[in-house]
């Protein structure tokens, strides 16, 4: 990737109105056809892509406006913030595994890069955390360090200070996610600005570099958080708010989130989420996995309601997670938490649901999307 | 759009019939959306490229160009044309720029001049995402080389832009001076599809001359003897700021009509000067090189230079302002061949002290990265916790950012340096590399001097332009050596001149408020004791002395400008503009103050109270003072005292010894930066008898003036123990620090 295409890359990634599954098709259109984004927009027509007359519309606004997105960028380069394309070696290829479609089309960061390529955990939970969650935090924040994973925070009061803050201390290294553009954060920057230089910290935005912060920017920053890691803990969440939009949202899309287990009277959701298929884990942030360990916390195995479910189709969910791969019905029962499922049961539902291919391995069926549904270029050209 | 049609529009909007086959190959491409470098000549009509291609585009041209006369002149020639053009720059008010901008974002701007150092401001920034851009030019693109004549740090960013516009954006790059070498990387920055259009760089309406002298002297007496023969006005170039100042003044005393310019007049002072030389109200006007460049006025009929430039390039650059009409002008070179007892010739001396002053050295830079280590900082700060001058800090500044090494952050109004994770090491090789370069430019310049052939064929080749061209036109072809007639008589004239010449302190201030109803701005100032100016927006509404002609006021404007003057009265430092006998470097009085002060050599000597004394009753001998009281020393050491004691009782004034150190300050030599020497003697003296001063008129003396800050602090508490005013007296004012 040339720096000069740089410019093409931010215009559509602020082209407004069309989403990101959309923008990330485009990109893998240009690649199937051997060419550039810069190619794309310089071209007569969009590369002869096929695009529906608004899509064009906004698309040729962009065009017009190519060269003021010139300006934007040289001063974000000149300023030192990096522009990371999701072609970009440089991008998180586990942001990518777990977005798909849905990963950001570019990635403003400050500080160290390589951080990017490093395992990584997130640590979420709300702003007006107790002690024991700051505790868990700090604990989870501390073995993160000692295997060198990084921790993934959202620079919300709370807990996520506290990761980030307990990080540096065990000398590990994080990242922060803005919920704002990267160029309004100078006060955040100035604070971190020795771990920052000094490569612990990496400050990472998806949004317009000047964007100021936003309760909605706030909550589409959780799902970039979740994506940056391959563990998720969450040590308290309330029964609404960005913790409990984030979890749930995760669980949805068929990530395994780590929920601290809460004390018997304690004040918040935490129960409702492991209820809903979210992993418990003790204060250390390992798992507990017996039932007869939960009634050492005190706490009756209450049977996960099906009415907690009612948020969601059983089927979109299965489909989320068919998204990461191929299960046995017996794996797609245990990671979601279908306790009323067996596997026969599980397969009659399977087979009725389109979109779903069966794969014989021996004895066993594995499930997974059709191709179509989950194109190879994907994992090819992303 | 064909030839035949633009030629039409071009009678049209610019009264021209034709373009010139290079000046249509240009356009053509431009309308095409390509990308060009042009080379041509000054006076070729490069600007007619971008000016005409712009009118046919629906949205903006931006012109980036370090020429802020330039700007001026052609945006005043364009909108004479009906062609609506405007500039952003340090000239105008930030009000008149935001209404610059808010006019090109509404589409109400054709083409738009820019200096590259507005890249940094944020309204430019943020009003360049909404503006529709069709085009975008690099005046004197040489500045974006570093291996250029005249790199300018504020054109990096420029061709980090061009990189970064899109491809089918028209961009164009001009310039009248690149070697080859600077061709080839103007088109490497630029990058993309480039066609490079060069032509032909001889001006043979040229007549060059070098004068090879034997002493400083010589070049003033020619000039004094030989500039009104000089048909028409030009320019002078001397090396130095003080230069400028000396010639000019040396050139009034014998009756030539010349003014000095240099970059420490204020935009006002300069923009007069510059229509001033427009008009040819001057016999010429003597400069540093800042001035001339752009200014289009197409009969500048000579071009001296007292000292030699940097490279034949820059050389080129510098004359190639004159004579742009095609006929003859007059060009000159002095050289002062004398040479020291190491053998190094006077005039090498200079070029080579820039050459090796360009670049503070290697710990400087270290010390600057270590404090940015520590924590961000603005370039203030940055000054404050290295103690290094400004100059060096924007140096400094400048390298470190080119190399990644640290980036400036907008925040705010504010700008932070910060260093950058990963930076890699100083690379202090690239500093040395250009040091050899630019020694290598210098002998060719010296190759100049002493060529016997043809000069306009050295200059020619040198910019390799290699073209079997016949030159001729200089002193080393048909016309006559010229040489200097040096008598006693002259000689005389000199040292008159030298005794009666007399630097000026700079210390007083000004009030300014505008009227709002008729938008007026009125300045008051008290440059010396018995006077008072009043500026009417910044031109000279009427010097006083001491009374103001109210009847040169209307009504209204006395109601406005009488509070003005008690205001001033009562808030502003009542020091006036001093005087000092010498200044430091440029005579013997310099290595007279050094024995004493640093070589135990007793007390000052008395040629040097009598040249402080005939400045100060030059400039004050008609009035009446109050008071003599001097700068009491950082250290022990009573040379300042003694002198002054000796000053007041030839002057028959009082002395005083009241005024003392009231806490330990540090040598204010040790302070590379106006910050921290203000820091350092802020609320530092006091007055033991403070009822003395209520009333009273103030000589303050002291040995050196540098910065003005010591003065100038003292001044203000003075003023608040009511003195009526404070003369600053000294033996001598540094030259940019050179002690």
């Amino acid at each position: 990737m040339m720096e000069n295409e740089l410019t093409y890359w931010v215009a559509l990634a602020h082209t407004p109105t069309i989403w990101t599954k959309r923008k990330n098709e485009i990109i893998v259109y240009c690649f199937n056809h051997g060419k550039t984004i810069a190619d794309f927009f310089e071209s007569e027509n969009f590369l002869g892509m096929e695009l529906k007359q608004e899509e064009h519309n906004l698309l040729m606004q962009t065009k017009n406006e190519l060269a003021n997105y010139a300006f934007l960028v040289e001063e974000l380069l000149n300023q030192g913030y990096s522009i990371i394309p999701i072609t970009s070696n440089e991008y998180s290829q586990t942001l990518k595994t777990n977005l798909k479609y849905n990963a950001p089309i570019i990635l403003y960061t400050k500080g160290n890069k390589q951080i990017l390529q490093e395992k990584a955990i997130a640590i979420v939970g709300s702003r007006n955390a107790n002690d024991r969650s700051l505790q868990f935090t700090d604990n989870v924040a501390k073995k993160a360090s000692s295997e060198y994973k990084v921790v993934v925070s959202g620079f919300a009061k709370g807990v996520d200070k506290q990761a980030l803050d307990s990080t540096l201390n065990y000398k590990g290294q994080s990242i922060i996610v803005l919920p704002q553009g990267i160029t309004t954060f100078a006060s955040g920057m100035k604070k971190y600005y020795r771990q920052i230089i000094e490569g612990d910290v990496l400050v990472l935005s998806v949004f317009h570099p000047k964007s100021p912060w936003s309760v909605d920017l706030a909550m589409a920053r959780n799902s970039i958080i979740y994506g940056l890691a391959s563990e998720i803990y969450a040590a308290q969440s309330d029964d609404k708010g960005g913790t409990w939009s984030g979890v749930t949202d995760g669980l949805k899309k068929g990530r395994i989130v780590y929920v601290r287990m809460p004390e018997k009277n304690e004040k918040c959701a935490n129960m409702t989420l492991i209820n809903m298929g979210a992993e418990a884990v003790d204060m250390d942030g390992n798992l507990i996995q017996q039932k007869a360990e939960y009634e050492l916390f005190g706490i009756e195995s209450s049977v996960m309601a099906e009415s907690t479910l009612s948020y969601d189709t059983l089927d979109e969910r299965i489909i989320e997670l068919l998204n990461n791969g191929e299960y046995t019905a017996k794996q797609i029962i245990e990671i979601l938490h279908l306790s009323d499922y067996n596997s026969q049961k599980l397969s009659q539902r399977l087979s009725k649901l389109d979109g779903i291919q069966i794969n014989k391995k021996g004895k066993t069926n594995k499930y997974s999307l059709q191709p179509q549904k989950q194109p190879e270029q994907l994992s090819l050209s992303l | 759009m064909n030839r035949e049609d633009a030629e039409i529009k071009l009678k049209r909007v610019f009264g021209l019939d034709h373009f010139y086959d290079e000046q249509w190959e240009a356009i053509r491409r431009l309308l095409n959306g390509e990308r060009i470098l042009m080379i041509q000549r000054t006076g070729f009509g490069k600007s007619l490229c971008y000016q005409f291609s712009a009118t046919q585009f629906s949205g903006v041209t931006v012109i980036f160009s370090p020429l802020i006369a330039l700007m001026r002149d052609q945006v005043k020639a364009l909108n004479n044309k009906g062609v609506s053009a405007r500039y952003i720059n340090s000239e105008q008010s930030p009000e008149e720029n935001s209404s610059t901008i808010q006019d090109a974002l509404n589409g109400k701007v054709k083409i738009l001049y820019i200096a590259p150092e507005r890249q940094e401001n944020m309204e430019w920034i943020e009003a360049t995402r909404k503006m529709n851009l069709s085009m975008v030019v690099i005046d004197e693109a040489h500045t974006i080389s570093v291996w250029g004549h005249d790199f300018r740090p504020a054109f990096r960013r420029i061709i980090n832009l061009v990189k970064l516009l899109p491809q089918s954006l028209p961009v164009l790059a001009t310039t009248a001076t690149a070697t080859k070498r600077v061709q080839q990387d103007i088109e490497q920055q630029i990058g993309g599809k480039l066609t490079t259009i060069r032509g032909l760089l001889i001006r043979d309406n040229f007549r060059l001359y070098v004068i090879k002298v034997h002493s400083e002297d010589e070049k003033l007496v020619w000039l004094a003897q030989n500039l009104n023969h000089i048909e028409g006005t030009g320019l002078i170039y001397t090396g130095t700021r003080v230069d400028t100042e000396i010639y000019a003044k040396w050139l009034v005393a014998n009756g030539i009509n010349a003014i000095n310019y240099n970059a420490g007049h204020d935009a006002d002072t300069r923009k007069d000067i510059e229509n001033g030389l427009m008009q040819n109200r001057y016999k010429c006007v003597v400069s540093t090189n800042a001035l001339g460049m752009g200014i289009d006025k197409p009969d500048i009929r000579f071009i001296i230079h007292t000292q030699i430039p940097a490279s034949p390039i820059h050389y080129y650059q510098e004359i190639g302002r004159a004579g742009r009409d095609g006929k003859p002008t007059t060009i000159i070179l002095f050289y002062n061949e004398s040479k020291d007892e190491n053998g190094i010739a006077e005039d090498y001396k200079l070029p080579i002290a820039f050459i090796d002053g360009a670049r503070p050295s290697k710990e400087k830079y270290l010390k600057a990265i270590e404090a940015l280590k520590q924590e961000p900082l603005t370039e203030r700060g940055l000054m404050k916790a290295t103690n290094l001058k400004q100059t060096q800090i924007r140096v400094i500044k400048a390298d470190l950012i080119d190399q990644g090494i640290v980036r400036e952050v907008v925040n705010g109004r504010n700008k932070i340096l910060e260093y950058q994770f990963g930076a890699k090491e100083l690379d202090t090789q690239s500093f040395e590399d250009l040091r050899i370069a630019k020694l290598k430019d210098l002998d060719a310049m010296m190759g100049y001097v002493n060529t016997t052939k043809p000069r306009m064929e050295y200059l020619c080749k040198f910019l390799d332009d290699d073209n079997n061209v016949n030159y001729s036109n200089c002193d080393n072809t048909n016309l006559e050596k010229l040489t200097v007639a040096f008598t006693d008589k002259w000689q005389k004239n000199l040292s008159d001149f030298r005794e009666n010449y007399f630097p000026v302190l700079e210390v007083s201030e000004t009030s300014s408020k505008t009227h709002k109803p008729s938008n007026i701005k009125w300045s008051i100032n008290i440059p010396f004791d018995n006077k008072i100016d009043i500026y009417k927006n910044d031109q000279l509404f009427g010097s006083f002395s001491r009374v103001i002609d109210w009847d040169c006021f209307s009504p209204d404007e006395r109601e406005f400008v009488e509070p003005l003057l008690e205001s001033h009265l009562v808030r502003k430092s009542h020091i006036v503009n001093g005087v000092a006998a010498s200044y430091y470097g440029v005579s013997n009085v310099g290595s007279a103050l050094h024995r004493s002060k640093y070589e135990n050599g007793g007390d000052f000597p008395d040629f040097l109270l009598r040249l402080t004394l005939k400045a100060f009753r030059k400039t004050f001998g008609n009035t009446r003072f109050d008071w003599v009281l001097y700068v009491p020393p950082t250290h022990s050491g009573d040379l300042v005292k003694n002198f002054a004691v000796k000053f007041a009782s030839v002057i028959k004034v009082p002395i005083s010894h009241k005024l003392v150190k009231s806490r330990q300050t540090s040598e204010q030599k040790v302070f590379q930066n106006g910050w921290l020497k203000q820091d350092n003697i802020k609320d530092a003296f006091s007055y033991l008898s403070p009822e003395e001063i209520n009333g009273k008129r103030i000589i303050l003396l002291d040995d050196i003036y540098d910065s003005g800050a010591t003065m100038k602090e003292i001044g203000k508490m003075l003023t608040a123990m009511g003195a009526e005013t404070i003369v600053p007296v000294a033996i001598a004012k540094t030259v940019g620090g050179d002690i």
